[in-house]
């Protein structure tokens, strides 16, 4: 399975090299450090905004890479043909594509570990510019690890999101890929209204066809504790694990699918 | 075992959105070349030349039909380390160095460490890359290219090659360079199969060779059984030809024509019925000097053109009802 | 496809419904339980961001806002708050002015006494006038106006003087204006208001309006079945001096036939004397007594 590891360095390597990625590293990393200014622009400067910035942010760039880099993931190896000197060594079809997320995936943690970094430290520098009567009554510490958990949670999301990126990448345009995924990630958000779809339409099909979209869409609202976390409140252990499962089985689904679609492809 | 075997190998591809109708990329192939021979796959553009090699690299699955590589179905991910494959105007990684991509492929046989650098550094030797090994490969020219993919052809030392146009984009002293190269693995004992429409290249290097044109096979075999061993004349070129020698030897039948190069220096054609050196014993009599004597055959150009112009233009699998009414 | 990879997808697949129906049974995002403040408490903020969704965003507001009322009405809560349906209201109408639906069914929501909803007929009187500055030629927004104060607050002067109003506006139906004169000659009655509620039955466009309207005429109609059931009781206490111990005595000095149901089937009560509406009744409470004027 080395093929694997080695196809992931790749990936990994290429993403270092591009310029796309460098660009929006920067411009979180401005972002998260430039936070504190906007703290300092309301009145009582608000420790809640800071936070809610920073974890927006980073899951706000991290949607980007994930996208950008996976819609072009599959498609930019076939377009440009470099797959034909890749698919006559010994690397079966399957460990191409499993190779391929496996280096998204890694560019995504470490970049995700370094917006944290970053954040970690923006809040750090923020500690010391309140005084102790202000600290007291904030819910949670400045720097707190709790909201590790929101972050955990926003990689399991970006995984997701990554794997239908690679997913339809096996078999249409970047335009396209990009379309559907952002699209879906947008529907996943409003997962909860087509819940409560039935509430507020008459027609049973389309209350019935609302349910069935609401279990068969990625539920990407799911994975938003952000609120939570900001304010101390508490996020049942159950639910950090079977949300991650969720988005884990999503994952495995989505590429055993790109695999099926990417083994039956003729390279003309 | 043969090194590579096809039978009745078959791809139709469906052409058109909305009435798809079927396109005859490739139909029933068969061939068969054997180990350590390198093997001329020719034909004109279009022929199904790269189909042919795409199919065997199971980069594109047949309609029908089978493929094998060293005895072994061509789908077998473990005969894949045995082999090594040039595409047509090959394009790798921009970002990486011709090191680094050389690197890379080599690791996915297996390789790592010394031994990897080792293969690195000595391919790309082979290949006449030298200090560009470091720059990225965007900054490449097309020629330079195409020396890259010859080395992470070879980077596993394989046993059977596959080449689809390897001279395209190189000079005449890159082809020179990679004739030689190709000469040297077959002496290693590597089979090479390689496709091309540069003919002179396939009349110089290969042993066998197989025609295609119109996705199909017109002709297969040794290249002397092929052009029939014809030799349609001779040609004689002798210094010291007095006239009166001339005169006579035309007389007899034994010259056709003489074209003059220099003052009693002819060259002189001779007809396929008689035998040279009873004109060579005659004239050196008559006191006339050899300066060569030549065979003329056809060319495999003749040969080609000749099979080319005679296959059928048609690819489609069935001419519509509509042509056939009118 | 292998049907190995045709079973691993299917077996995926499974895996993907099951945990989106655990995380459904546990309640949903966590995010959700908390939404009790509004990131954009500002409508003209949200205006502005909404670009050109804004009639997909009121949708979606909307649908926030039905839930809103929905949850919290069911939900076990002793001290039920519905804070946010007055904001939630506001945001939807402002980011679709012509949301007639929203108007009216959110005056409903927020006019309903605690338990059932939040009980601020002041809140659906402003809701509703905002509608009426959107679209000044509709009548249902006076109408329904006029109805709060009639129905809620028992305002019979201000009742009439709405309906009389909407009594003006192009298409308005004929029988507003008698009821408007009846309203301001005698206040309140079970006529005119089943009048009211035939009308709203009439023109809903959603079941839960529909059920509504029919749930508060089923109410005035055992208000009426009630007092024929005491006007019965007080005959037979004329008659033998004494209360009736049940429905069996009603039923052999003939003032009866059978046991009397509500309109939705369930019993009366006798008891002490009196007769009263189940406590189990979906009709309970019963309404208060519009009030006569003179």
């Amino acid at each position: 399975m080395y093929a694997v590891r080695h196809i992931a360095l790749n990936v990994f390597k290429e993403s270092v090299r591009d310029r796309v990625l460098y660009s929006l590293v920067a411009f979180a990393a401005l972002l998260i450090g430039g936070s504190f200014l906007i703290g300092q622009l309301t009145a009582g400067s608000d420790m809640k905004i800071i936070k809610d910035l920073g974890l927006a942010a980073i899951a706000t760039f991290g949607l980007l890479i994930a996208v950008f880099i996976g819609i072009g993931l599959v498609w930019k190896e076939v377009e440009r043909r470099s797959i034909y000197g890749l698919l006559s060594k010994p690397v079966r079809r399957h460990e191409f594509i499993v190779g391929k997320y496996a280096g998204l995936a890694l560019t995504l943690l470490v970049n995700v570990a370094m917006m944290t970094a970053a954040f970690y430290l923006v809040l750090a520098f923020m500690d010391t510019q309140f005084p102790e009567n202000v600290r007291a009554i904030w819910p949670a510490p400045a720097v707190d690890p709790g909201m590790l958990r929101a972050i955990a949670l926003i990689v399991v999301e970006l995984l997701l999101v990554t794997a239908l990126a690679l997913f339809f990448s096996t078999f249409s345009s970047p335009f396209l890929s990009a379309g559907l995924t952002v699209g879906l990630w947008v529907i996943g958000h409003f997962n909860a209204d087509l819940r409560n779809f039935e509430a507020v339409v008459d027609s049973r099909t389309a209350a019935s066809f609302a349910r069935a979209l609401y279990y068969v869409l990625p539920n990407f609202a799911a994975f938003d504790i952000k609120t939570q976390v900001v304010h101390a409140l508490p996020v049942p252990a159950s639910y950090l694990i079977t949300t991650t499962a969720y988005g884990l089985v999503y994952v495995a689904l989505l590429l055993t699918g790109a695999v099926v679609i990417f083994g039956r492809r003729d390279f003309k | 075992m043969d090194a590579i075997r096809t039978e009745a190998l078959t791809k139709h591809y469906r052409v058109g959105f909305w009435r798809p109708r079927p396109y005859v990329a490739l139909d029933a192939l068969t061939i068969d070349v054997r180990q350590g021979e390198v093997f001329g796959f020719l034909g004109p553009n279009g022929a199904g030349k790269t189909t042919t090699l795409k199919l065997l690299m199971q980069l594109i699955y047949p309609t029908s039909g089978r493929a094998e590589i060293l005895g072994r179905p061509v789908g077998d991910v473990k005969v894949r380390r045995r082999i090594g494959y040039l595409p047509e105007n090959p394009y790798f990684y921009d970002h990486l160095t011709a090191e680094e991509l050389l690197a890379y492929f080599a690791s996915l046989f297996g390789y790592a460490g010394a031994e990897r650098r080792r293969r690195v550094a000595s391919f790309l030797d082979e290949v006449g890359i030298g200090a560009e090994r470091r720059l990225q490969l965007r900054k490449f020219s097309k020629g330079m290219l195409q020396r890259v993919g010859i080395a992470q052809a070879i980077v596993n030392d394989p046993e059977v090659l596959f080449f689809d146009e390897p001279m395209s984009g190189l000079d005449p002293l890159g082809r020179r360079e990679i004739r030689q190269l190709i000469l040297r693995l077959r002496d290693r004992g590597c089979t090479v199969f390689f496709s091309s429409h540069v003919l002179s290249d396939a009349e110089t290097l290969c042993s066998r060779v197989a025609i295609l044109a119109g996705g199909r096979l017109v002709a297969s075999g040794h290249l002397s059984t092929l052009l029939a061993f014809q030799v349609q004349g001779w040609e004689l070129v002798m210094t010291g030809l007095m006239d009166a020698a001339l005169e006579r030897a035309k007389k007899v039948g034994q010259v056709v024509r003489a074209t003059p190069l220099g003052p009693q220096r002819y060259a002189l054609e001779l007809p396929t019925t008689v035998a040279p050196d009873r004109v060579l014993s005659d004239l050196t009599a008559a006191g006339a000097q050899l300066v060569s004597l030549t065979p003329v055959r056809e060319t495999l150009e003749d040969y080609f053109v000749r099979q080319v112009a005679e296959a059928p233009r048609d690819r489609g699998l069935e001419v519509s009802r509509s042509h056939v009414r009118r | 496809m292998s049907r190995s990879a045709l079973v691993l997808i299917l077996v995926l697949s499974a895996g993907v419904i099951g945990l989106q129906a655990v995380h459904e049974r546990r309640g949903g995002p966590l995010a959700a339980a908390t939404e009790n403040f509004l990131y954009v408490q500002s409508p003209e903020a949200m205006q502005r961001l909404a670009l050109s969704y804004d009639a997909l965003l009121a949708d979606l507001y909307w649908i926030r806002a039905v839930q809103h009322f929905g949850s919290t009405r069911l939900s076990q809560d002793p001290n039920k708050q519905y804070d946010l349906l007055y904001p939630l209201l506001d945001l939807t109408t402002s980011l679709d002015p012509r949301f007639r639906l929203a108007y009216l069914l959110g005056a409903i929501f927020l006019s309903e006494p605690p338990p059932g909803g939040p009980g601020r007929a002041d809140l659906a009187i402003a809701l509703l006038e905002k509608g009426r500055r959107a679209d000044p030629r509709e009548w249902q927004y006076p109408l329904s106006i006029g109805f709060v104060h009639y129905w809620w607050r028992q305002d019979y002067q201000e009742a009439a003087a709405w309906f009389l109003r909407a009594a003006d506006l192009p298409k308005a139906p004929e029988w507003l204006r008698p009821l408007a004169a009846t309203t301001l000659a005698q206040g309140g009655s079970r006529e005119s208001s089943r009048v009211l509620w035939r009308q709203i039955l009439d023109t809903a466009e959603v079941n839960y309006l529909r059920s509504e309207a029919m749930r508060r005429l089923d109410q005035l109609d055992a208000m009426d079945q009630l007092d024929a059931l005491r006007a019965a009781v007080n005959a037979y206490r004329d008659r033998f001096g004494a209360s009736p111990d049940g429905w069996e005595d009603l039923r052999r000095a003939g003032y009866l036939r059978g046991n009397p149901v509500d309109p939705t089937g369930t019993p009366y009560r006798f008891a002490d004397g009196t007769v009263s509406l189940d406590a189990t009744s979906p009709l309970h409470p019963l309404p208060t007594e519009p009030v006569r004027l003179r």
